[in-house]
């Protein structure tokens, strides 16, 4: 497999389009409130297609078909719960968050419930997760990278930082949330393409279901209804329906995709913003449903790899690509929607395809560390700490943060902890367990406390991220429930129970602590609901 | 709790969830249900693909943002019918 010049045609292209888009956006980026919220004028279909590109992520473009090549069908249902949980967020956060206004996801905790020590404290889950989602950012770019150039993978780690790093440098939210836009159609674009060249290579879905079923007779088996399910984490309900649940409250409480309900104009805008996102990112995800359930056909009887001795599956091709470009870890099964589609052996498609990759990735980076370097620098050094260096030089200080975040996720990304979507899924848990029940809740209970807002975060966090990695280092997976007898494990993908426990723990905690003053509910709580 | 969150909310949320668990507990009960033939293609493809990943979304995220405009236009007529007075 060699170096095709349309593949890096396609790329260089894509960067010229970007880096355009930037420069030419950079004009309009000289204060503050431009740099952090693109002056509050974004339009609803931009702000919509900027919302999906940063919202998916290399989690969803490599990770999601991965997890349906792994898993089988049931899992389609996790691309159901992810999509699904978008709409709700149109009147549970975005109207009211565009309604408050703020700069920094942080704002909401420090004014709702009274005290700049909440920064602190919701920072921490903020940045588990944040740095989280920049590593597979960077991961999901060096694989992309990897399939343009055909270099090792740690050349490609290194190059996927330097265009992300310069990406951000440059722009701050205005150029991100232009060139986001853009990213978000040529990663649906990717996606929706790809699907069609499979479809239409089986000769339509009844000839890609039999094509699928012959090389995996269980694809298409739920639990209970069939002999035998299609993989063992979704052998009974709490497995799909946990797989369902673990992305699915992420639109409305995720801080990256918060922060792009205050760049809208108005509220009216914030919940266009949400209808335009579903069309892009679901379009999107009906493609990639479409290449996770081929990828391993594909691979199987096309892939050019598959010619050469002693590559017998298409396991044993993704093992032939660790083993050649020195892919550290188990990231390599995420190579696996990238081969599904190098199986079709089309230069134009898989340009296309690469293009869709890195605008996802290098749009959820750029997304993620505007969070982390403002929550860093501005809340954090500025607010919390009394330093004048954010506020006077906003810019400056936000471009050193991006530096040292770049610098960190980068070292981690040459040895991934595990899967991009295993990533994606703990980051998602320990968040929304955490610091989701104070900020829904802050919204609409007037009941809700400081008290709670704190014990919730900092118990949630410990046991979100203590229970997924005993599951993930004792039980050899964090999708298995963490207090399971070795012998008969129950799946419950990504300790996903937490934010439902979390949400209990919440109002409990509430209703024993002291209310907050009625100055703060009035403001931060009524106000912001819709005028009935 | 919730209190003010307009109705539309509500009727949205249950039928998207009532649309995702109705098909859920289905598929756990009725065997080979994925692949049952539905308008000349494996049933999964209408349910789960199309329209519980797609258009029930895609119709949930219209109504909510046309509802929510629909009632605010009322009630700032309403405002200015009431001023004229």
């Amino acid at each position: 497999m060699s170096v095709n010049p349309i593949v890096i045609l396609g790329a260089l292209l894509y960067f010229a389009i970007i880096f355009a888009i930037g420069w030419y956006s950079r004009k309009a980026s000289m204060d503050a409130s431009d740099y952090y919220v693109a002056g509050r004028k974004v339009g609803a279909f931009v702000n919509g297609s900027a919302l999906a590109a940063t919202y998916f992520s290399p989690a969803s473009f490599l990770g999601l078909p991965a997890f349906i090549f792994i898993i089988g069908y049931p899992f389609w249902w996790a691309l159901v719960g992810i999509i699904g949980g978008m709409p709700i967020a149109t009147l549970l956060t975005a109207a009211p968050l565009r309604k408050y206004a703020p700069t920094s996801f942080t704002d909401y905790y420090a004014d709702r419930y009274e005290t700049k020590w909440l920064r602190l404290v919701a920072g921490i889950p903020t940045l588990i997760g944040g740095l989280a989602y920049v590593v597979l950012s960077i991961v999901g770019t060096a694989l992309f990278m990897m399939a343009i150039l055909k270099v090792n993978f740690n050349v490609s780690v290194i190059l996927a930082t330097i265009v992300v790093f310069l990406y951000i440098y440059y722009g701050g939210m205005v150029a991100t949330t232009f060139s986001t836009a853009f990213q978000g159609i040529a990663m649906t674009v990717g996606s929706v393409v790809a699907a069609a060249y499979v479809i239409s290579h089986y000769g339509g879905l009844n000839g890609l279901t039999d094509a699928t079923l012959s090389v995996s007779a269980n694809f298409f088996n739920p639990p209970y209804a069939s002999e035998t399910a299609s993989h063992a984490l979704v052998a009974t309900w709490t497995g799909m329906i946990g797989f369902f649940f673990v992305w699915h409250f992420g639109f409305s409480a995720m801080p990256y995709t918060v922060v792009r309900f205050f760049t809208t104009q108005d509220i009216k805008s914030a919940r266009r913003s949400v209808f335009w996102a579903v069309v892009v990112g679901g379009a999107m995800y009906c493609g990639l449903v479409i290449i996770g359930t081929g990828a391993r056909v594909l691979i199987e009887q096309l892939h050019p790899l598959m010619q050469t001795e002693g590559i017998t599956s298409a396991v044993a091709v993704l093992k032939h690509m660790k083993t050649t470009y020195n892919v550290a870890g188990a990231v390599v099964t995420d190579y696996s929607m990238i081969a599904a589609v190098e199986a079709l052996s089309s230069p134009f498609l898989l340009a296309v395809v690469a293009a869709g990759g890195l605008a996802i990735a290098m749009a959820t980076a750029a997304g993620w560390t505007m969070v982390l370097n403002i929550l860093l620098g501005r809340d954090l050094v500025g607010k919390v700490f009394g330093s004048k260096w954010p506020e006077e030089k906003p810019v400056q200080a936000t471009r050193v943060m991006t530096i040292l975040i770049m610098l960190f996720c980068m070292i981690v990304a040459f040895k991934p902890p595990a899967l991009v979507l295993d990533i994606s899924g703990a980051a998602f848990i320990v968040i929304l367990c955490s610091v989701g029940p104070p900020l829904i809740l802050g919204l609409w209970w007037t009941r809700a406390t400081t008290a709670a807002a704190i014990i919730n975060i900092l118990v949630m966090t410990t046991l979100s991220t203590g229970s997924w990695m005993y599951a993930k280092f004792v039980l050899g997976s964090p999708h298995w429930f963490f207090l399971s007898d070795p012998a008969h494990k129950i799946p419950t993908p990504h300790q996903f129970y937490w934010v439902f426990v979390g949400f209990i723990f919440f109002i409990v905690l509430s209703l024993v602590t002291r209310p907050n003053s009625d100055e703060a509910i009035l403001k931060y709580s009524l106000d912001l609901r819709p005028d009935m | 709790m919730f209190k003010g969150m307009p109705k539309i909310f509500w009727i949205g949320t249950l039928l998207m969830y009532g649309w995702v668990f109705f098909f859920m507990i289905l598929e756990m009960n009725v065997p080979g249900l994925p692949l049952k033939k539905f308008l000349g293609v494996p049933a999964c493809y209408i349910y789960n693909w199309i329209c519980g990943l797609w258009l029930i979304n895609i119709l949930v995220s219209y109504i909510y943002f046309r509802f929510e405009e629909k009632r605010e236009e009322f009630k700032e007529q309403q405002q200015v019918q009431g001023g004229i007075r």
